[in-house]
């Protein structure tokens, strides 16, 4: 059942996730566009998440935010209070003055965020929960993943470092896993839609700035065809497997397979990783009191579910 | 309809065979009326360059391709237009198979479907002498002269090809004794059926293996004709007891059952698993998925022979099962046994860009050939009974089929 409207109220309005926007050019989602958005979602009873720009919204768009309880994801220089703070590169990211509460999202290829686990430490002891997405997953190889697994073997001392000093701090690459007994994915598709400047929906923003086949307007509706193909149940691959913390990306799934319901090989192996990694890290700390030790995460001998498809 | 004579069974090694398809042409002598390939072409042939480089690509990624055996098919148009070529590609294979000691090098097959207008020229003659262990030929033909001369015409002519083409069956039966025959039925081709596969059986090819194509081509009333069309064929072939020497594939006996949703639940087609190649040296998961047989879909590309296979490309087809696919309707269906499906079409017709969306176009087909099958199995085993031949020993008297339902 969807939940949730994500309005998009720019064309620059910032990615909070995997997909790339490449837009410089502003391009505000008209004042009736975003009245019918809001429509939209209060019929639906949909909880509704703004995505903003950098740059200051109208007046009047403001006044039509707060005619809705909301969500806001913002970048890290936009004027406007946010519940997500987006940061698209490293020095803002560590320059940042953090305030006591919020989530904050870190968007950085693999690379760079192998080479900076030390410089990552100093935030977490500043915020309640980070979301590190990386954006660079479809190209990575054998040596990329070798050394994300490195890096996530660094993050794993941190955390221990971090909650044995009495902090809580969240990490969705590691200690999401710790606490979830299910799926947990992003579930575009099927409980979140997002609504575009131009009217249209998307299944997530990345449709919209790669330029795919809407699924439905302001004007028309919603129609999503195919629309078990989103669905868990109908994902050969992910409904067996057990890296409850992945966001099983719609949108990368239908980039590197064509298929929304089938992931890349990447994607699986950069989850298990991180898995494989937050079984190391309850273990650790469920050694040290912290866990319960009746929680367990299994050992497994793969990374990538497709190579053990045949013995499901 | 259209039948393909094939010299040997197609099962051959099947299910641990790799099969690896050189379009080699899109140019053909014939402009068959019902043809599919909307860009056929006499300009599009395959470059010797590409074609090794394919088979470079192939035999130096064994790790990628570990089944037990290969069939390497060569398809146009008309592939035998390009004898020379395929002569030489064929000769590269097995010398490059034994240079590197490939595991395939003591099991491969060459594999063509031809109209069989040129069957018995020289060049391909020597060519089907070199290979004569390792090939299997098709040729396809319509059923009588009749109906194979309203479709299967000369370019540029209305002249009809069956004289052509039956001429050199007698040869070609010579060569390849235990043929069989493939055909595949669409609506025009209704009224036809009974006289076709009975002519096919006079030919003295003994097993008709049909389909009726997956496209959405059915009119109303076509199951009915069908229907009608099957039970005069069944009532031919038992009343004539051509069932002792002759098999047609629409009679099967464990046909039109329900399945189970977890133990039958195997995808139907092969897609993913076969490798097509076309004359600019791109890869698809076959040659349904090339941009000349989609009607409005893009092509479903998975590589190249510079880049190789985007293995990513191919997870969608490796992971689909029978149930993922299918409505609600189809799981739960009381006669879905032998409701077949084509992956390509399915990726074609769909409402999105995938194959996960089975198509259901023949849907009333196949029930019309489930009442017509069950009518076949009940009027032969009481035949049977009355000549004292008791139930469980009737196979002992009814020609088994050698082939299988054939995408
Ligand atoms: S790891 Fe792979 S199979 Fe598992 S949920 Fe993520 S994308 Fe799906
Ligand atoms: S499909 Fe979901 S996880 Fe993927 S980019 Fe879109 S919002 Fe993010
Ligand atoms: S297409 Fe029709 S006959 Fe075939 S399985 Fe589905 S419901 Fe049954």
């Amino acid at each position: 059942m969807l939940k949730y409207l994500v309005i998009l109220l720019d064309d620059t309005s910032t990615s909070f996730c995997h997909y790339d926007n490449r837009k410089s050019e502003s391009r505000l989602m008209p004042i009736e566009t975003l009245k019918g958005g809001i429509r939209f979602g209060m019929m639906e009873n949909l909880m509704i998440q703004f995505v903003y720009p950098v740059d200051a919204l109208p007046l009047e768009h403001l006044k039509a935010i707060e005619t809705i309880d909301h969500g806001v994801i913002a970048p890290s220089g936009s004027p406007v209070s946010a519940d997500v703070v987006v940061f698209n590169d490293w020095d803002t990211f560590l320059k940042f003055d953090y305030p006591d509460m919020g989530t904050f999202v870190l968007r950085t290829d693999s690379k760079q965020l192998c080479e900076n686990p030390k410089y990552l430490e100093s935030v977490l002891y500043q915020v309640t929960r980070l979301n590190i997405v990386l954006t660079d997953i479809e190209t990575m190889n054998d040596e990329d993943f070798e050394k994300y697994d490195r890096f996530l073997d660094e993050l794993r001392g941190i955390m221990k470092r971090l909650y044995l000093k009495g902090y809580q701090t969240q990490c969705n690459l590691i200690t999401d896993r710790i606490v979830l007994d299910a799926m947990n994915n992003c579930n575009a598709g099927t409980e979140s839609i997002t609504l575009a400047p131009n009217g249209k929906f998307y299944i997530c923003p990345g449709f919209y700035y790669d330029g795919l086949d809407a699924v439905g307007s302001l004007e028309d509706g919603l129609d999503i065809k195919n629309p078990q193909l989103y669905r868990l149940d109908h994902a050969p691959l992910c409904r067996i497997c057990e890296a409850y913390h992945c966001k099983r990306c719609i949108w990368l799934n239908q980039k590197t397979t064509i298929e929304v319901n089938t992931p890349s090989h990447e994607q699986c192996v950069v989850a298990h990783m991180e898995r494989n990694q937050a079984r190391l890290l309850l273990n650790e700390l469920q050694d040290r009191g912290i866990y319960d030790k009746k929680q367990e995460i299994k050992e497994i001998s793969y990374l990538d579910p497709f190579d053990v498809k045949d013995e499901w | 309809m259209e039948a393909i004579i094939k010299s040997q069974n197609e099962q051959w090694r099947s299910g641990i065979a790799k099969g690896i398809t050189f379009i080699v042409t899109k140019d053909c002598q014939l402009a068959c009326k019902y043809c599919y390939l909307v860009g056929k072409n006499s300009k599009e042939r395959m470059p010797w360059s590409i074609a090794k480089q394919t088979v470079d690509y192939i035999l130096d990624h064994e790790n990628d391709f570990k089944e037990e055996s290969v069939i390497w098919d060569f398809i146009g148009g008309e592939p035998f237009l390009e004898i020379d070529l395929i002569d030489k590609i064929c000769d590269y294979i097995k010398m490059e198979m034994f240079r590197r000691n490939h595991h395939w090098f003591n099991s491969y097959r060459f594999s063509f479907s031809t109209n069989g207008i040129n069957y018995h020229e020289e060049k391909i003659q020597q060519f089907i002498e070199k290979n004569r262990n390792h090939l299997s030929i098709g040729i396809t033909i319509d059923g009588t002269r009749q109906k194979h001369d309203l479709n299967r015409v000369y370019k540029n002519s209305e002249r009809g090809s069956y004289d052509d083409v039956v001429k050199n069956i007698p040869l070609w039966q010579f060569q390849f004794p235990g043929m069989g025959t493939k055909v595949t039925i669409s609506s025009a081709d209704l009224p036809y059926i009974k006289e076709s596969v009975l002519h096919l059986f006079s030919l003295g090819i003994p097993e008709v293996n049909i389909n009726c194509v997956f496209e959405d081509v059915w009119k109303e009333g076509d199951d009915l004709i069908f229907q009608n069309q099957l039970i005069e064929l069944a009532d031919a072939i038992i009343d004539n007891g051509l069932y002792e020497n002759n098999v047609c594939s629409f009679f099967q006996e464990h046909l039109g059952k329900p399945l189970d949703r977890k133990l039958q639940n195997q995808n139907w087609c092969g897609a993913g698993k076969m490798l097509a190649v076309d004359a600019a040296g791109i890869f698809y998961p076959c040659t349904r998925f090339a941009q000349y047989s989609l009607r409005d879909k893009k092509a479903w590309i998975i590589g190249n022979v510079n880049e190789g296979i985007d293995k990513n490309k191919l997870r969608g087809f490796l992971t689909l099962d029978r149930c993922t696919q299918s409505t609600k309707e189809c799981i739960d269906c009381e006669v879905a046994e032998g409701c077949a499906w084509c992956q390509g079409e399915n990726y074609d017709a769909a409402d999105t860009c995938t194959a996960f969306q089975r198509s259901t176009a023949i849907c009333k087909m196949h029930k019309a050939r489930v009442r017509a099958n069950n009518y076949y199995w009940n009027k032969l085993f009481r035949k049977l009974e009355l000549e004292g031949i008791e139930r469980e020993r009737a196979n002992e008297h009814v020609k088994q089929p050698q082939m299988k339902d054939i995408c």
